[in-house]
């Protein structure tokens, strides 16, 4: 027994040194999410489509009826234990919640919009997302549907990344920008090993702990129904009074010997973080293969388009960070009954970009009639021609792409959240309202970008009162605000120039005061 | 204390008058006098300062260098002196992807982000506003952006230049201020130019260039905003008489 604690105490003591750190990040509305990105993928194409080309308005009366408004309730529906799995703020706002039957749902809100729940395109999804963090984590361990229905998430081990990352939070700051990058709602914790990391992303934590006391702390505070315990088990546990992780914690290892079979003590030994079990850790595919569910039913392959576009993205991406190109690709179109449909697309000459291979792709399936709806896309990839080195610049921009999101979490660790941020157009005509500083700016749309020739490098915060003499070299441009504003304001704006030839946006404003509101450099 | 000398004069740093051009990549900056005072324009890599007022085309003047080489890297603004206007970048032909403002709390941390921002790989030039930088800290910046391939544009405020033509310091008594001063003159980097406004022109002086002569006065005309000459010209050459003009037959 003496031999038992001393061990127990000994491992203790290495844990604060040398702890293992798995982060695991819950992502609990994987099909919702990628319904979402679909549905505005499509929806900024078809923007683009209107600014550039003047579409028919045919096809884009089509286009209304096939995509769903954004206000639509969406939920997802797992036929197999007929519950909603996953739902949107509006369904929640109707009422629907997460454990509803579909019937009950219909009944609280039949317009409704229903998904069916796949657990091979949760796979899919997941699996991308394993991706799309491989080139910042090396050690990442894919968790789906391995010890508890419907979970849905990612593990990576954090603890042998610090080094390379210069620290915590410069790390976790660069996970964070590409998970964001991808788009996911997503609950995380970390913790000593992936058991303890995914019982705490399941508490909805979502906080980054390194220490072990702030892990014990946090994993006390869990009930014992979120752990991978089996019913069964916890039933016997709550009949001796253990209900939460804390007192799971406090007790000794023999007397769980005592009482449980090998897989639970294998599971509270990982819990309590003294054992460490074997995992699979995630290997990328050596080609490429990228799945995407439709957000609606396709008839036309004209619509198939910006889905197809933003797989080529994909593609061109992968190929880039492995320096690689292709001469043919396939894409596969999935349907309700109907065989896969498989289109292989060959190129003379071997290319990696979108520009080149989605022309290919529309001239291929012009003339092409889909015999039902398509309800989703595979396009994969399965040989690769590596570029001659002769092609210098190539080489130069491989890792660029994780260079810039390791530089801006880096500079976002020590400086602040707020301290970086990339200029974004706005919808509005007015100087003050055209730039959006935000470092994600998602109420913005970006469509219609106003342009003007008159716009100056910079703007004060306020403008200044004008108190230098100077003289007009370009104006009057009368602007006035939009008629919803609350405060209506009219301005003539001049460029003018000081004594020292320093050019300043002056305005005029309805009392005839001149201000300074910015310079051109 | 001749073959000394000659051991000296082997070292490949040291860069004599009567030497060719140098086999370094420059980037045109699109004016032809400038261009061959510069020796074929700005180099490719290392640090740039230029002392300006704010507001007088310092950033359009370096048009050519930020927006039309290595396309795919990031141009990084750190400490503007006012809010960066994306209309005026996508003028000047910059997409606003490419584009990263940085906004740090002290001249520490700005001097820091540039150097991070320079070591990245991942930018093709970083635009730094900074009051004092000194021989230490240019000198970090300089290394910092030759080995990265990156080109790094400082402005200062042209007082600078003023305290170093020997004029009178205001505030004496802070004695360090002095030699940092002095010693400004000698910063480690590969260009330092002034500019002076002219109306509609600006006044290029070369204060010192690595692998040149300084030269000063070069003057370059621009019409970088737009102006009223087209109202101007109209009015001018206006030959209807004024009631010609309001007539109503």
């Amino acid at each position: 027994m003496g031999h038992g604690t001393q061990h127990a105490f000994r491992s203790g003591i290495t844990l604060c040194e040398l702890m293992m750190l798995w982060a695991y990040i819950y992502c609990y509305q994987l099909t919702l999410d990628s319904h979402i990105n679909a549905a505005k993928t499509n929806h900024a194409h078809r923007q683009t489509l209107k600014s550039d080309r003047r579409t028919p308005p045919r096809s884009e009366a089509n286009g209304i009826s096939s995509s769903l408004p954004s206000n639509t309730p969406v939920a997802v529906y797992c036929s197999k234990t007929n519950k909603i799995t996953q739902c949107n703020d509006i369904a929640k706002k109707e009422g629907i919640e997460i454990g509803h039957g579909l019937a009950q749902a219909a009944a609280l809100c039949p317009y409704v919009h229903i998904l069916p729940f796949s657990e091979e395109a949760e796979k899919h999804m997941l699996t991308q997302l394993a991706h799309r963090l491989y080139p910042l984590a090396s050690d990442i361990v894919l968790d789906n549907h391995i010890h508890s229905n419907s979970v849905n998430g990612l593990a990576v081990r954090l603890d042998n990344l610090t080094h390379y990352y210069g620290g915590h939070t410069p790390l976790w700051k660069t996970l964070t920008q590409a998970l964001a990058e991808a788009d996911i709602r997503y609950h995380f914790a970390s913790a000593w090993t992936i058991e303890a990391a995914k019982v705490l992303a399941l508490h909805k934590l979502n906080t980054y702990l390194h220490t072990p006391d702030d892990i014990k702390k946090a994993l006390s505070a869990c009930p014992l129904s979120i752990t991978a315990l089996s019913p069964k088990v916890i039933d016997s546990l709550a009949r001796v009074g253990v209900s939460c992780v804390h007192q799971l914690l406090a007790m000794p290892v023999q007397e769980l010997g005592r009482r449980f079979d090998n897989n639970t003590i294998m599971y509270l030994t990982a819990l309590r973080g003294e054992t460490f079990p074997r995992v699979t850790l995630f290997r990328p595919l050596e080609h490429f293969d990228n799945f995407i569910l439709l957000p609606f039913d396709i008839e036309n392959t004209q619509h198939l388009t910006p889905f197809v576009t933003q797989q080529f993205e994909h593609l061109s991406h992968y190929l880039r960070a492995r320096n690689l190109y292709t001469s043919s690709i396939s894409v596969h179109i999935h349907f309700r009954e109907a065989p896969v449909m498989d289109i292989n697309i060959h190129s003379a000459l071997p290319q990696s970009s979108v520009k080149s291979w989605l022309p290919l792709f529309s001239l291929k399936t012009e003339n092409l009639e889909l015999p039902e709806p398509a309800t989703a896309i595979t396009l994969t990839c399965q040989q690769f021609e590596e570029i001659d080195s002769q092609n210098g610049d190539f080489f130069s921009d491989r890792f660029n792409d994780i260079a810039q999101k390791q530089l801006i979490g880096r500079l976002n660790a020590k400086l602040g959240d707020n301290s970086t941020f990339q200029p974004r157009a706005a919808d509005s005509h007015q100087f003050e309202y055209m730039t959006v500083t935000e470092s994600s700016a998602g109420n913005c749309t970006g469509n219609y970008a106003y342009s003007s020739d008159i716009t100056p490098t910079f703007t004060f915060d306020v403008p200044k009162p004008l108190i230098q003499a100077t003289q007009i070299c370009f104006g009057p441009v009368r602007l006035h605000s939009e008629w919803w504003h609350d405060s209506p304001t009219k301005r003539d704006y001049f460029i003018a120039q000081t004594e020292q030839c320093v050019r300043l946006l002056v305005f005029k404003d309805e009392e005839s005061r001149w201000w300074v509101q910015g310079l051109f450099c | 204390m001749n073959k000394s000398l000659s051991v000296l004069n082997n070292h490949p740093h040291i860069w004599r008058a009567r030497d060719q051009r140098q086999s370094e990549t420059k980037f045109s900056l699109g004016f032809p006098r400038l261009d061959k005072a510069l020796n074929g324009g700005v180099a490719s890599t290392g640090l740039v300062r230029i002392s300006s007022l704010t507001g007088m085309g310092e950033l359009s003047l370096f048009k050519q260098v930020i927006c039309q080489h290595r396309t795919h890297k990031l141009v990084v603004f750190i400490n503007p002196p006012g809010i960066l206007q994306s209309p005026w970048l996508e003028n000047l032909g910059l997409k606003a992807q490419q584009v990263l403002v940085v906004k740090p709390g002290s001249e520490q941390e700005s001097l820091w982000a540039a150097e991070q921002c320079l070591k990245s790989t991942a930018c093709h030039c970083v635009v730094l506003w900074s009051n004092a930088v000194n021989q230490k800290e240019a000198r970090r910046l300089q290394v910092a952006a030759t080995h990265n391939d990156a080109l790094c544009l400082l402005y200062t405020p042209p007082q600078q230049q003023a305290s170093q033509l020997g004029y009178p310091k205001a505030n004496l008594s802070d004695s360090q201020a002095t030699p940092s001063n002095q010693s400004d003159s000698a910063l480690p980097i590969t260009l330092d130019i002034a500019l002076k406004g002219k109306p509609h022109a600006l006044a290029v002086n070369i204060r010192k260039q690595r692998h040149g002569w300084p030269e000063d006065n070069i003057v370059i005309s621009h019409r970088w905003t737009p102006d009223n000459q087209a109202i101007k010209w109209a009015m001018a050459h206006n030959t209807l008489s004024d009631q010609a003009l309001h007539s109503v037959s």
